[in-house]
C-alpha cells in the first residue's frame, strides 16, 4: 500500500508535575526524579514498622475488614451525641444546685449548723505594729551576728595567746628581723653590723634557745616568751657614748672622771626581758664599742693636731679651744661591777654631738657597703663614681688630691664641737650685751636653718624712738672663726676669742651713735663737717677706737663735736661762735663756719640732758641750738 | 681649673735653650712666683693603616690632669678619656700604629703666683731640644674673654709682645666656658709647628 507518507511526530507527554504557573503563562516544572531519587522515594513509601510477620499470619482480608469497621465508627460517634457536652454540663449544674439546696436547707433549719458572720478586715495590719515586728526580727538577726563575731574574736585571742607560746612562731618573728643560721642542733644568730658595712673585728653571735628546755631543768618560771637568746658576755649590759664639752681651767686633765657615770634611766637589762629588746641593747653595745675603737684609733694616729689627743682607758680627751676640752667616754655598764658612788656631779652629756657621732659612723658603714661596680668591667674595683669620671671630666691635680683626702671621724666631730662651742659663745656674748646695754638696743636674729658646721646671725642696733636708723651686721659662725659682714659691706674675720666679738660689737655701737647723729643733722639742716667712724686720734684708751662727728648748725654759729668710745663713753662738746667776729679774711677760708673751728669747746654733761636716750638727748640739744 | 694660654717663646740666635729657660724662671721668681713641682705634657701620633688616606690620631697627656688622656683627631675633635684609654690603643694595633720618633713633650717647672699658675716647659722631640713653651693659667675664671686683659698684663711682663693677642685656637672660643681640652689643643698646635719645623730642617734620609 503505497499511501502517501504522513509525518507523525511522537512527543512525550508532559509527565512532569507543574510546580508553578507564572503570570506570563510560563510553567515551571518540578525537575524529573533521577533513578536514585526515585528509588529513595519508593523506599519511603514502605512502612518498616509494620510487622511483616503479622501481616503474613493474618489473612489480608481480615485486615481489610477491621479497617472497614473503623471507617464506620469514626464518622458515626459525633453524629450519635451532638448535644453530649451540653447534657453533661447541665447534669453537673443540676448536681451543684441540688447540693446547694441541701446546704441551704440545713442552714435554714438550724438543726445541725449555725452560720456566723466573718470579720473581713483581718489582713489589714497597722504600720507601727509592722515596724515593731521588723525591729524584733532585726534584733534577733543582729544578736546572732554579734554572737558569732564574739566567738570569732575569742577564738582569735586564744590563737594569739597560743602563738606567743609557740616557739616556732617566735622563731619566725625573730627570723624576720635578725640573721639566723642553723649549726647542728643549735640556732645561731648574728647581731653585728657586718652586713650593713661595718668592719669591726668583734662579732656578735648569739644563740637562740627554747625556754621550755630551760624550764625542764627545774625552775618553772612563767615566761612571756617561749624563746630566749643568749648574748655573748662581752656584749651584755648597756652602753652609750658620753660626749662632754668641758670648759676646764686645765692644770690637770680630769682623767679620773672617766669612771662610769650611768644615768639612772639606763639601768641594766634584766634577765627576762623580751628578746627583741635584749638583742637591740646588745647591738647598741657593739655599735658603741666600734665607734669608740674607731675614735681611739684615729686619736692615736692623727699627728696633725697641735696638742695631741689623749686616750686613757675608756676616755678620749681632745682640746677644742684653749681651756675647752672635748671628752668622749665609752660607758659600758654590765651590771657586774661594783656600785660606784656616783657623785652628784651633773652629767653634761651633749646629745647633739653624740647623735652626730652615731651618724658619722653610720655614714662610714654606708660608704663601705656602697661600692659601685667597675665601669668598664675590666677597670679597677672599688672606684667611686666621682673617681671613675675624673678622667673623662679632666679633673685637675688639685681636685683629685682633694678627693683623696678622707677626713677622720674624730676630726669631723672635733669640727662640729668647735662650731657648737663657738656658736654658744657668740650667742652668749650677744645676749649678754643685749641685756647689759640699754642704749642702743641690740637685737639678734638667728637663722633657724643651719648646718652642723655653719650658722648665721643678724644683729641689728637701733635706738628707741629712732628705729628707722639701723645698723645691722651679719655674723657667719664657722668652725673656728666668725666672718662679719658690716653695714657698709666690709668683711672682717674674727677668731674664736669672744672678746674680739665683744670689741667689734661695741665699736659697732659707737658707730651707730655717730651714724644716727649724722642722720639727725641731715633732718635738722645741720652741716656735717667731718664724720670718722674709727679715728686714730684722741685720748689713749684701753681698747677700741673712737668714732667722732663734727657738725655746724644751719646758721653756722654753733659747732658740735661728738665722740663715742667703747671705754670712755660718749662725749659732746659745743662751741658758740659770735657771728660779728670776722677777724681774718684769708682766701683759704671760704665760709664763716670754717673760721669758727678753733676756739673754746665746752663739754656738755650728757647725763644731765633731758631725753630717753643718747640720740634723743642730742636731738633735743640740736633742735635748741639751731634756734639760737 | 681656669683659663690657660700657651705661647712659644723664641730662642734667640746663639743662645742655648737651657739658658733662656733659666732666665725665664728667674724672671718668674722675681715677680713672686713660687715653685710648685714640675709638669710634663706629652704627645704621640698614631697613623691609621687601614684607610687609603692616612689619618693621624694624637694622644696627649698632661700631668695637670693626671687621670685623663686626650685623643685628638685631625679635625680637632677631642676625646677626653681616663688613662685606661692607653691600654685600649695597644689593642688597636691593627688600625692605628704609633709613628716612630714622634713623641714630643714639654717639660719643666710649675710656678704658682697668687691666682696664676705659670709653666715654663722646654720642648723635646725624640730627645732633642726644639723650643720653649710658656703656659699661664688664671685659675678663678672659666671665661677667657673676662680674664684675658689680666692675663695679657702678666704675660707681657714675662714674654713681651708675643702675647699681644690670645692664642689663635682660643680666639674663636673667648666667650665659651673653658675646658681642659682647649689647653691640650693649644699644646698640640705648637707641637705640630715644632714637628713641621723639624721636618723642614732635617729632610728624611
Amino acid at each position: 500500500m503505497a499511501a502517501p507518507s504522513v509525518n507523525i511526530s511522537v512527543e512525550s507527554a508532559i509527565e512532569h508535575q507543574i510546580q508553578e504557573v507564572r503570570y506570563d503563562g510560563q510553567e515551571i516544572y518540578v525537575a524529573p526524579l533521577s533513578m536514585s531519587e526515585n528509588l529513595s522515594k519508593l523506599a519511603h513509601k514502605i512502612d518498616f514498622y509494620k510487622d511483616e510477620s503479622e501481616e503474613k499470619g493474618k489473612p489480608t482480608s481480615e485486615g481489610e475488614k477491621e479497617s472497614d469497621e473503623e471507617k464506620v465508627l469514626a464518622p458515626f460517634q459525633p453524629s450519635l451525641w451532638p448535644w453530649d457536652s451540653v447534657r453533661n454540663k447541665l447534669k453537673a449544674a443540676y448536681t451543684e444546685i441540688s447540693v446547694l439546696y441541701d446546704v441551704l436547707n440545713i442552714v435554714k433549719e438550724k438543726h445541725y449548723m449555725v452560720t456566723d458572720p466573718v470579720n473581713q478586715d483581718g489582713p489589714e495590719l497597722k504600720a507601727p505594729l509592722q515596724m515593731l515586728a521588723k525591729k524584733r526580727s532585726l534584733v534577733a538577726a543582729a544578736h546572732i551576728l554579734s554572737n558569732g563575731a564574739e566567738r570569732l574574736k575569742r577564738v582569735q585571742n586564744e590563737m594569739a595567746s597560743v602563738t606567743q607560746e609557740n616557739f616556732l612562731m617566735e622563731l619566725l618573728k625573730l627570723r624576720k628581723n635578725w640573721r639566723l643560721k642553723k649549726v647542728h642542733n643549735t640556732i645561731l644568730g648574728e647581731l653585728s653590723y657586718k652586713s650593713a658595712g661595718s668592719r669591726f673585728w668583734q662579732g656578735g653571735t648569739f644563740e637562740v634557745l627554747k625556754t621550755s628546755d630551760l624550764a625542764a631543768e627545774g625552775e618553772i618560771v612563767p615566761r612571756k616568751s617561749s624563746l630566749d637568746v643568749i648574748i655573748p658576755s662581752e656584749l651584755e649590759g648597756v652602753a652609750y657614748i658620753l660626749v662632754e664639752v668641758k670648759s676646764v681651767v686645765s692644770d690637770l686633765m680630769n682623767i679620773t672622771s672617766a669612771t662610769l657615770k650611768m644615768p639612772s634611766s639606763l639601768g641594766p637589762v634584766s634577765a627576762d626581758t623580751y628578746w627583741q629588746l635584749k638583742l637591740e641593747t646588745a647591738q647598741n653595745v657593739l655599735f658603741c664599742k666600734e665607734l669608740f675603737a674607731q675614735l681611739a684609733r684615729e686619736a692615736v694616729q692623727i699627728k696633725k693636731a697641735s696638742t695631741p689627743h689623749m686616750v686613757v682607758g675608756n676616755q678620749i680627751l681632745t682640746n677644742v679651744f684653749p681651756g675647752v676640752q672635748l671628752s668622749i667616754v665609752l660607758c659600758h655598764h654590765t651590771g657586774k661591777e661594783k656600785k660606784v658612788n656616783l657623785s652628784s656631779e651633773k652629767l653634761e652629756h651633749n646629745h647633739v654631738l653624740e647623735h652626730s657621732l652615731h651618724q658619722l659612723l653610720r655614714e662610714v658603714h654606708d660608704r663601705n657597703l656602697k661600692c659601685s661596680a667597675p665601669h668598664p668591667v675590666n677597670a679597677m674595683l672599688g672606684m667611686t663614681r666621682k673617681r671613675r669620671l675624673a678622667g673623662p671630666r679632666a679633673m685637675s691635680r688639685q681636685e683629685l688630691m682633694e678627693m683623696g683626702e678622707n677626713e677622720s671621724l674624730l676630726e669631723q666631730i672635733l669640727k662640729q664641737t668647735k662650731h657648737a662651742v663657738l656658736r654658744i659663745r657668740s650667742m652668749h656674748v650677744i645676749d649678754q650685751m643685749a641685756v647689759s646695754i640699754q642704749d642702743p638696743q641690740l637685737c639678734a636674729h638667728w637663722s633657724c636653718l643651719n648646718s652642723s658646721l655653719e650658722s648665721s646671725v643678724r644683729v641689728s642696733v637701733t635706738s628707741y624712738g629712732y628705729e628707722s636708723i639701723r645698723t645691722s651686721l651679719v655674723l657667719t659662725i664657722g668652725i673656728d672663726l666668725i666672718r662679719v659682714v658690716m653695714k657698709d659691706g666690709r668683711v672682717c674675720t674674727l677668731s674664736f676669742e669672744e672678746t674680739e666679738l665683744r670689741d667689734l660689737l661695741q665699736w659697732q655701737i659707737c658707730q651707730h651713735h655717730t651714724h644716727s647723729i649724722q642722720h639727725l643733722a641731715k633732718v635738722q639742716g645741720w652741716q656735717v663737717l667731718s664724720g670718722i667712724v674709727s679715728s686714730g686720734f684722741g685720748d689713749m684708751e684701753a681698747y677700741g677706737t673712737t668714732s667722732n662727728v663734727l657738725m655746724a648748725s644751719p646758721r653756722s654759729n654753733v659747732i658740735v663735736s661728738f665722740h663715742s668710745n667703747p671705754v670712755s663713753g660718749s662725749k659732746l662738746w659745743v662751741k658758740k661762735v659770735e657771728p660779728s667776729i670776722e677777724t681774718h679774711h684769708s682766701p683759704a677760708v671760704t665760709a664763716n663756719k670754717w673760721a669758727s673751728l678753733s676756739g673754746e669747746f665746752q663739754e656738755v654733761n650728757l647725763q644731765l640732758l633731758e631725753g630717753r636716750n643718747l640720740v634723743g638727748k642730742i636731738d633735743m640739744l640740736m633742735a635748741r641750738l639751731s634756734l639760737s | 681649673m681656669g683659663v690657660s694660654c700657651v705661647y712659644m717663646y723664641p730662642v734667640p740666635e746663639g743662645r742655648s735653650g737651657a739658658h733662656v729657660v733659666e732666665v725665664l724662671q728667674k724672671q718668674v721668681e722675681t715677680i713672686g712666683g713660687v715653685k710648685m713641682g714640675s709638669f710634663v705634657v706629652d704627645c704621640e701620633s698614631y697613623l691609621s693603616i687601614m684607610l687609603s688616606v692616612s689619618k693621624t690620631l694624637q694622644i696627649l697627656h698632661n700631668t695637670e690632669y693626671p687621670a685623663s688622656c686626650f685623643a685628638v683627631l685631625d679635625s680637632g675633635a677631642t676625646l677626653v678619656a681616663d688613662t685606661l684609654f692607653n691600654g685600649l690603643l695597644s689593642h688597636l694595633k691593627a688600625y692605628y700604629q704609633a709613628r716612630k720618633g714622634s713623641k714630643i713633650e714639654s717639660k719643666g717647672n710649675r710656678y704658682q703666683l697668687a691666682d696664676f699658675v705659670i709653666k715654663i716647659g722646654s720642648v723635646t722631640l725624640s730627645g732633642s731640644f726644639k723650643g720653649i713653651l710658656v703656659e699661664v693659667e688664671y685659675c678663678p675664671s672659666v671665661i677667657a674673654s673676662e680674664c684675658w686683659n689680666l692675663m695679657k698684663e702678666l704675660l707681657q711682663s714675662l714674654i713681651g709682645n708675643i702675647a699681644e693677642s690670645p692664642p689663635p685656637s682660643l680666639k674663636m672660643k673667648m666667650d665659651e666656658i673653658y675646658t681642659p681640652a682647649m689647653t691640650m689643643l693649644q699644646y698640640l698646635e705648637h707641637f705640630n709647628n715644632f714637628r713641621k719645623a723639624a721636618a723642614v730642617s732635617q729632610p728624611p734620609r
